[in-house]
């Protein structure tokens, strides 16, 4: 009804004009009838109704919905404003648009990184078991079956210890559908029904499910769109990597498992006793965090010396058990991107405050320029309140329109994000899922309102002091309160910090990308081809297999434009490598300093090809794979030897990965350090062994440096493997350089993204410059044109405008200094791995905000300088 | 802005008797927004002059509780008006008010009738 009222209300208007009009008819018809002359009794019947707009003013008010009604009237007032100055508009909302969107993205990553809670029961009592070596930053979540059984049954504290283990590159083949790679969670009986999930078809698996029969749960997104919601695929066959389960049911559409990087294709009952799980348990209520991590310390070891059993490792005594929080799932991509995002999360709010203050410039100078408008509308009636109401009501639609460019901005923003996050390494690629849903369209509303309230209140408090009779008095606007010139240098002021906190910022991450894509990895990134090769379906091993390789590695070599090639593994900077101990003749150390050595098994021609210099003895021959011979990296040399010849030496390695027995093998020579493992840690102690060895081969990455273009051969290296091998496939091929920038992905984002917000916020502090300029000069239009008339030059007065500017930019620089100090030990406090840089990336900051400085003051100043004195002073 | 003020503080001052008096005058039948001043200003004996600025937003106010209708029709010279009516709720409100209003102005009356020499404004 009410509403109804609402929308006739243009109806209710013109009868409440014809009803007003009809009155003063009848009382004008009255007078004349008592014999007064048409006109004399038209303006009396006026005179004595009294001010007509005021009685439809207070008649309407009777109607309600009066705020409805006036708020209409702001907005309409505010879209003519806007239309009347695009110029303004367009530059206003397309920065608060830029502001508003990177923050909706970079917020929507935070979100479902580390916000994100797992849609199970109470996920806030989940917590995860990690182990971990002193020191180092990331747990590690493998739990065997009889640690795992032990902290079940001897614990107090949690209600429920849930494990699973997960593959993340499961081979998943259902009759009649194309097999595909997926994740593979092999979950304890207990899995889904702690976590309080209900099946969306058939049922999850339980505590009953025999060992002997696995069972399967598939996802719903696999149902859906690879087993196209076929109803009847319960009791069919799976194979996931060759084991074969039965398909029991589908889980829930809004659960894909407990990793929010990657989503779970099936889940598999598993079979007790299997090793490599990882644990997630769900705490008894009222029991706090650090009671559970009391009890598991002490239960702790139990694992401890069950993994010290037949293993001399002394670290694992090292080894320590955490619990953390886990309601959003295991933290592996908390901990690669959650201080990242946190430090993009902080820039991306600096540079929205930044695109808010410029706002408030630019809306503070329009006001000044309407002061006499509102002078006026102040002296007819308007309340300050309504003024007020008006003024706040421009700035919000204004920031609405942000908002609604700026979810737009978001949304293909978000996306790149993606996009470069997925371009990772392939194990610690990851796989998120961002939609574009309630929670990210509130946060952007609820920013735009507080924006739009932050740079509203400025000029809004402008429309509620305005004097009218001093803005009336004042001709031609001539002089400005020295306050408000003030404050709007301080905007600008304050906007020049903030960009200068920006710009050191991107200074800190652009710099540290180049030191790592400049840093001396000891082996050579450019001109090499690296070709991983996958033999497991294609029937060669052990000694056949070695021979192919070696034909492949002939075949390799006589490709036009490759100069060398070798066979090694693991890959350079694939993250994943193999270690051990190692014991030299002669040489004592205590238990706790002994440290893995790295081990590269390596071809012939493996230092040619890599570029890594050898600095004593020899390389590995092919006559070498029936010897036990080794080379040593300098840092293995210098550890070792101290200056001895390590030529001729005897190592001893044990507990190397994958290789029961120990070794010992002959040094026949020196290499250069490199740093095949990770590009930011120092290099390691290294050892390298032939990849040819006992009729095996332990490698299957081929490297090829080559005279061309890397990929420009992989046509022929494809050719030569069809022709040698065909039964072996290609894994991946892909330049060696590519591999490397895949290694350092958060860095690279952190540097395009804070390179990008900085030079955006650049570009703000300097359009804010620009407009206070040039509005003082138009203001001082009058005070330039009597200088001028006096006798000052025009260069006088161009140095007067750049004074000015100077002076601004000054009081920022010095305001910017001390914050993006603090910033930056900020930020290096967070993110790891960054190196505590020089003053570079402030003073490339403080030049570059003086460049833009220095731009937008041209334009003003010549404006003043081509002030005409007649023009200026007729123009009062 | 300042006149504004003054005439919503009248029709708050009045607002209670304003409506009563409406209320009343409808009683006799239907009629336009003229007619109602016209008629409360002779039946008072050109004493209570209302003012268009409080009558009007009475009037709607009163519609919007129901206690009045309106309706468009032709007035006696043919002019287009808008007639108001009282409506059954209307009579309940106007008995209502009717009987406060007695009791008040008997109260006062008792309050005021000792000092009868000066009482008469």
């Amino acid at each position: 009804m009410s509403l109804w009222r609402w929308f006739t209300r243009r109806r209710r208007e013109r009868e409440l004009a014809e009803e007003i009009q009809a009155h003063l008819a009848m009382a004008a018809r009255d007078r004349m009838e008592r014999g007064e002359d048409a006109r004399s009794a038209e303006q009396a019947a006026r005179r004595e109704f009294g001010n007509r707009t005021l009685v439809q003013e207070t008649t309407r008010d009777m109607w309600g919905w009066r705020w409805l009604r006036e708020a209409w009237q702001d907005a309409r007032y505010a879209l003519r404003g806007m239309r009347r100055s695009p110029g303004f508009t367009a530059v206003v909302v397309a920065s608060l648009a830029l502001g508003i969107g990177a923050n909706t993205a970079v917020f929507s990553l935070v979100e479902t990184v580390m916000l994100r809670m797992l849609p199970v029961r109470h996920p806030e009592q989940l917590v995860e078991l990690l182990q971990k070596y002193p020191g180092e930053p990331r747990g590690q979540l493998n739990w065997s079956w009889k640690s795992y059984e032990h902290l079940r049954d001897n614990n107090h504290v949690f209600s429920a210890l849930i494990g699973t283990s997960i593959d993340s590159r499961a081979r998943l083949e259902v009759e009649g559908c194309e097999p595909e790679t997926g994740v593979r969670e092999s979950v304890t009986g207990n899995y889904f029904p702690e976590l309080g999930l209900k099946p969306a078809l058939g049922r999850l698996i339980g505590p009953q499910d025999d060992p002997a029969h696995p069972v399967a749960v598939v996802s719903w997104s696999l149902w859906a769109n690879r087993l196209h919601r076929d109803r009847g695929i319960l009791g069919k066959r799976i194979l996931v990597s060759g084991v074969p389960a039965t398909i029991v049911g589908v889980a829930p559409r809004a659960f894909a498992g407990l990793r929010v990087d990657a989503r779970t294709g099936v889940w598999l009952s598993r079979e007790p006793v299997q090793n490599g799980l990882a644990l997630m348990a769900r705490l008894k209520p009222g029991v706090t965090l650090r009671q559970a991590r009391a009890e598991m310390a002490v239960l702790y070891r139990f694992t401890i010396e069950e993994r010290s059993a037949g293993n001399q490792d002394p670290q694992i005594r090292h080894l320590s058990v955490e619990v953390e929080p886990a309601g959003n799932g295991f933290a592996t991509v908390r901990d690669r991107y959650g201080q990242p995002l946190s430090v993009l999360m902080g820039v991306v709010g600096l540079l929205l405050l930044l695109a808010c203050v410029n706002v408030a410039g630019m809306m503070l100078a329009r006001a000044a320029g309407r002061e006499r408008e509102m002078a006026l509308r102040t002296s007819l009636g308007a309340g300050r309140g309504r003024l007020l109401r008006q003024a706040l009501a421009e700035s919000l639609m204004l920031s609405a329109a942000g908002a609604l460019l700026g979810a737009v901005v978001a949304y293909f923003g978000t996306g790149a994000l993606l996009r470069i996050i997925a371009s990772g390494r392939e194990h610690e690629r990851v796989f998120l899922t961002v939609q574009p849903d309630l929670d990210m369209l509130l946060f952007a509303a609820g920013i735009a309102l507080l924006a739009g309230l932050l740079f509203g209140a400025a000029p809004a408090w402008n429309a509620f002091r305005s004097a009218p009779a001093m803005a009336l008095r004042q001709a031609g606007g001539a002089g400005d309160t020295r306050i408000r010139r003030l404050f709007g240098s301080g905007l600008v002021a304050a906007q020049i910090a903030l960009s200068l906190v920006l710009l050191s910022c991107a200074g800190l991450f652009i710099g540290n990308l180049a030191s790592l894509e400049r840093a001396d990895l000891g082996f050579r990134r450019d001109s090499v081809l690296s070709v991983s090769l996958d033999s497991a379906a294609s029937g060669y091993h052990g000694e056949r297999l070695a021979r192919v390789y070696q034909e492949l590695l002939g075949r390799l070599e006589r490709i036009p434009g490759v100069r060398s090639a070798s066979l090694g593994g693991p890959t350079p900077i694939s993250g994943a490598g193999a270690s051990g101990f190692a014991e030299v003749e002669g040489f004592q150390e205590r238990d706790e300093d002994r440290r893995w050595v790295l081990i590269h098994y390596v071809s012939p021609k493996w230092f040619e090809t890599l570029g890594t210099p050898l600095l004593a003895g020899r390389d590995f021959t092919i006559q070498d794979q029936a010897r036990r011979v080794a080379i040593v990296n300098r840092t293995f040399a210098r550890y070792y030897f101290a200056g001895r010849d390590p030529i001729g030496k005897r190592v001893t390695l044990w507990h190397v990965t994958l290789v029961p027995e120990t070794r010992t093998y002959e040094i026949v020579g020196v290499a250069g350090d490199a740093n095949y493992a990770e590009i930011r840690e120092p290099p390691n102690r290294g050892i390298y062994l032939p990849v040819f060895h006992d009729g095996r081969v332990s490698g299957s990455t081929f490297e090829i440096h080559t005279a061309i273009g890397p990929e420009s051969i992989s046509g022929g290296v494809r050719r030569a493997l069809r022709d040698v091998a065909p039964g072996i496939s290609v894994a991946r091929i892909a330049a060696l350089a590519d591999q490397i920038d895949a290694s350092i992905v958060p860095e690279r984002l952190l540097a395009l993204l804070s390179g990008f917000f900085g030079a955006l916020g650049a570009v703000l502090a300097g359009i804010g410059l620009y407009g206070l300029l040039a509005y003082t000069v138009a203001r001082r239009t009058n005070e330039i044109g009597i200088r001028l008339a006096l006798g000052a030059t025009a260069r006088d007065v161009t140095r007067m405008v750049l004074r000015d500017a100077l002076a601004t930019v000054a009081v920022g620089l010095v305001l910017g200094v001390p914050m993006a100090i603090w910033g930056r030990s900020l930020t290096v406090k967070l993110v790891r791995n960054i190196a505590m840089q020089a003053a570079a990336p402030l003073l490339f900051g403080a030049a570059a905000i003086a460049a833009v400085a220095l731009l937008a003051a041209y334009i003003p100043a010549r404006r003043a300088a081509r002030v005409d004195p007649m023009e200026a002073l007729r123009q009062e | 802005m300042a006149r504004r003020e003054v005439y919503r503080n009248r029709i708050e001052l009045l607002q209670g008797t304003l409506d009563m008096l409406v209320l009343q005058t409808l009683r006799w039948g239907a009629q336009h927004g003229y007619g109602i001043v016209q008629a409360i200003r002779t039946r008072s004996g050109e004493v209570l002059q209302v003012e268009t600025g409080s009558l009007y937003p009475a009037l709607h106010r009163l519609e919007r509780q129901g206690w009045i209708k309106s309706e468009w029709r032709p007035s006696e010279h043919k002019q287009r008006a808008r007639y108001y009516q009282l409506t059954a709720a209307g009579r309940k409100q106007l008995a209502s008010e009717h009987s406060r209003w007695n009791q008040l102005s008997s109260a006062i009356a008792g309050l005021m009738s000792p000092g009868e020499s000066e009482g008469q404004a």
